[in-house]
């Protein structure tokens, strides 16, 4: 049972007998119940033979609410005004919750079984008229009191009914057709107002600053706004499920988009779509998912062609603003080349923020996959909280569609691939971590067996044995030594490598002409992908030679020592010979060669 | 004076791993969980759950899960619909808002086990509750903490439920 929060004061009890102690426990006609309202937990005493009716003028009092607004539920009852607490089973330390209602009439969930229509309208529909009549409150003009009098009074009852009707387009329809929406919407300076003060619109300019000068250009705001006005046109729109020639059919008509206006030509052509988009959305219901992403994935005709409009509305209920989010999405699976410089592998650097960051693309990527209904570990649209380091990463849109393209493509066969990409995301931050599950997953016997996909028969307490010794740094500098001599065994003489093949399979790299594991080579796909801009000209690993079609340097887990050549040069040059010692002084430094002398100095004296 | 009407109130369990974390487990974890539990309760025809968009409702296996991997019988209620609603209303803007929630601590089943209580007085299933502390009481998921306390989880295909705008 709930413990007792807080105590409130003594009610006055006139109809308790005379008598009765204080704190009501000794008495065995006077229980303490514990009412709770959703948030909060109070401990009343009251008499056991009191009537619900009495009780409830008690709470009103305490919750200050009118007595027909309160309803006292216990074990799943509805405690009537006649009942008496103890005939209902109310002992002492019981619970009874309290709802307290709204003072507006009965409602009902808009989009309840009667309904046929869309499940986003309905969403959509009550943030519209929610935004409407936000705005009127907040528009402050003179003209425009009396109409958004006119607004609300019409909207109460619709929102006090919420009608199967509600959802239709003929309501919106009407909604545009009433006179003061029509004045609103010819008021410029009123739209521009409402259109710059959203915050959804603030938070977009935001990201994306180059959209601005669209808002500022009355002319763009002008015809968006006659689009608005006709609703034929805009369901023109809507049906831009449709394979893209549908989408440049549209385009090409609509001279204000001019793109040639537009700095960044193609590239703002998604962001203009956005932008209309979301003017769109704030005023009509039917816009669902499906032309956002068909607006911006453009080519990609895999996605328009699947039907379940469900997994993109969800990128509107994500927390962070659409915008951001699709250009997250288009951005692409698991490249997401903003993020990465903020990346850095093996370095300690902030964990958790990388970590976070990285899942992000990862997430963002399943909620894109979703369409083809692959099933996925937590990747029904896990999404993460975005980190400030996000804001200003503003992605060209056209040319990562086509990545987006050929991702989609190999979507298909990576199906436990969203769950091995999220961990090795991860596990690129967590290098300890990474080479326990290294060693774990290439121990030979394990690996028949994990490659059988039955669950290995380890002891616990053997597993933590393992992961203790694991968890061993040397132990992972140890596997680095042994994966950078391979590499330069695999580079120098090239003549050895079928010698050395099956101690590179033990490391966990495929040579491409053997990859008959396909649940490892998701891993690697995935893991290279993650571009680091200082490692680009290094020589790549063994993996980035048998990995010829990802194009960009892929390191799964980077040798420290080449990564340090300089520094070691340095130490060599400065007369301190002993190469492991100076390996280890940098890699505890992070690179740092002056604090790695004096380490270094500091350990031979010592 | 005649019977109250008595709604049912089911629990459907899905399995958001779809079986992985049934074979992964032991050797990630060190120990058998069955499942990585995503819970909602479905009462007057409707499913209601909480993710990190708030308190979301869809018709009853009308997330992108699918249909549940189990069903669990609650119980019944007499709470009618529109009280329910209104229970969630304030539930919505109290303890479960979007931005409340909490992979361990204040995730979907934390909501739907305070929803069975007031609908029926009972909790839900104790194997669906102790998951994370589950979790959390192994050195693996100890390490992965940071990395999971930031995951919010959203089945997409449901709509929000709130009051309207402009009402108390």
């Amino acid at each position: 049972m709930p413990q007792i929060i807080s105590r409130t004061p003594r009610m006055p009890q006139s109809r308790c007998p005379a008598g009765v102690p204080a704190d009501g426990n000794s008495s065995p006609s006077v229980i303490r119940v514990i009412v709770k309202t959703p948030g909060h937990l109070n401990s009343f005493p009251v008499a056991g033979d009191t009537s619900v009716r009495q009780f409830k003028e008690n709470l009103s009092a305490h919750f200050q609410c009118q007595m027909d607004q309160l309803v006292l539920v216990s074990m799943g009852c509805l405690l009537k005004d006649h009942d008496i607490l103890s005939h209902r089973g109310i002992k002492d330390g019981q619970t009874i919750h309290v709802v307290i209602k709204s003072k507006y009439g009965s409602r009902s969930l808009a989009h309840s079984f009667q309904n046929l229509s869309m499940n986003n309208p309905c969403h959509q529909d009550r943030s519209t008229k929610g935004n409407s009549s936000r705005v009127c409150q907040s528009a402050g003009m003179g003209q425009t009191k009396e109409e958004s009098s006119l607004l609300m009074g019409s909207d109460a009852p619709n929102v006090g009914t919420q009608s199967p009707e509600v959802d239709s387009p003929e309501h919106t329809a009407q909604m545009l057709e009433n006179l003061c929406v029509q004045r609103m919407l010819s008021n410029i300076d009123f739209m521009r107002q409402l259109i710059s003060e959203h915050p959804d619109m603030q938070e977009l300019l935001q990201q994306n600053p180059e959209i601005s000068h669209l808002i500022d250009n009355s002319e763009i705001l002008c015809h968006t706004l006659e689009l608005a006005r006709h609703l034929a046109v805009i369901q023109e729109i809507m049906q831009i499920n449709q394979p893209a020639q549908n989408l440049e059919h549209l385009l090409n008509p609509q001279p204000y988009l001019g793109l040639e206006t537009i700095p960044n030509g193609n590239n703002a052509l998604g962001q203009t779509y956005d932008f209309n988009d979301q003017m769109l959305n704030g005023m009509h219901d039917l816009l669902g998912g499906n032309s956002f992403t068909t607006l911006l994935a453009g080519q990609v005709v895999e996605q328009v062609q699947t039907p379940s409009p469900f997994p993109l509305p969800s990128e509107e209920q994500l927390v962070c603003p659409p915008a951001r989010d699709i250009y997250a999405n288009s951005c692409g699976l698991s490249s997401i080349t903003p993020t990465n410089p903020t990346l850095s592998i093996a370095h300690d650097a902030s964990r958790e923020n990388p970590a976070s960051v990285t899942t992000e693309g990862q997430s963002h990527v399943c909620a894109i996959q979703q369409p083809a209904g692959i099933p996925t570990l937590l990747s029904t649209v896990v999404t993460q909280e975005l980190q400030e380091d996000d804001k200003g990463t503003a992605i060209p849109v056209g040319s990562s569609d086509q990545g987006l393209e050929r991702d989609l493509q190999q979507s298909g066969e990576q199906t436990s691939s969203q769950l091995t990409g999220g961990m090795v995301q991860l596990l690129r931050n967590y290098p300890y971590m990474a080479a326990q599950m290294l060693l774990l997953m290439n121990m030979p016997q394990q690996n028949e067996q994990w490659r059988q996909q039955t669950p290995t028969s380890l002891q616990s307490s053997q597993l933590s044995e393992l992961l203790l010794a694991l968890a061993n740094p040397k132990t992972s500098q140890a596997i680095l030594q042994i994966e950078h001599g391979l590499q330069l065994l695999a580079t120098e003489f090239p003549i050895l490598l079928p010698c050395i093949e099956p101690y590179l399979l033990g490391l966990g790299w495929f040579p491409p002409s053997s990859c008959s594991y396909p649940d490892a080579v998701p891993w690697t796909l995935n893991v290279s992908d993650m571009t680091e801009p200082e490692c680009g000209p290094q020589s790549g690993t063994v993996l980035q030679k048998s990995q010829p079609q990802s194009g960009d340097p892929s390191y799964f887990l980077q040798s420290p020592e080449v990564h340090f050549h300089k520094q070691m040069e340095h130490l060599q040059a400065l007369g301190f010979v002993n190469d492991d010692a100076n390996l280890q002084a940098l890699i505890a430094t992070d690179g740092d060669t002056n604090a790695a002398v004096h380490k270094l100095k500091r350990s031979q004296e010592s | 004076m005649e019977p109250p009407n008595l709604y049912p109130v089911k629990l459907y369990v899905y399995d958001l791993s779809k079986g992985l974390a049934r074979r992964l487990s032991p050797i990630m974890l060190g120990k058998q969980l069955e499942g990585i539990w995503h819970t909602s309760i479905v009462v007057h025809k409707d499913e209601f759950f909480f993710g990190s968009g708030g308190i979301s409702s869809c018709s009853p296996g009308g997330t992108l899960l699918g249909p549940p991997d189990t069903v669990v019988d609650v119980g019944n209620t007499e709470v009618t619909e529109e009280i329910f609603l209104e229970y969630l209303s304030s539930l919505g803007e109290s303890l479960f808002r979007g931005e409340a929630y909490n992979l361990f601590e204040h995730n979907c089943n934390t909501f739907s086990n305070e929803v069975a209580q007031f609908l029926t007085g009972r909790k839900i299933p104790s194997y669906i509750t102790d998951l994370p502390s589950e979790v959390l009481s192994t050195p693996f998921g100890q390490a992965l903490r940071p990395f999971l306390d930031s995951i919010q989880i959203q089945p997409p295909g449901g709509n929000s439920v709130g009051r309207p705008n402009g009402q108390s």
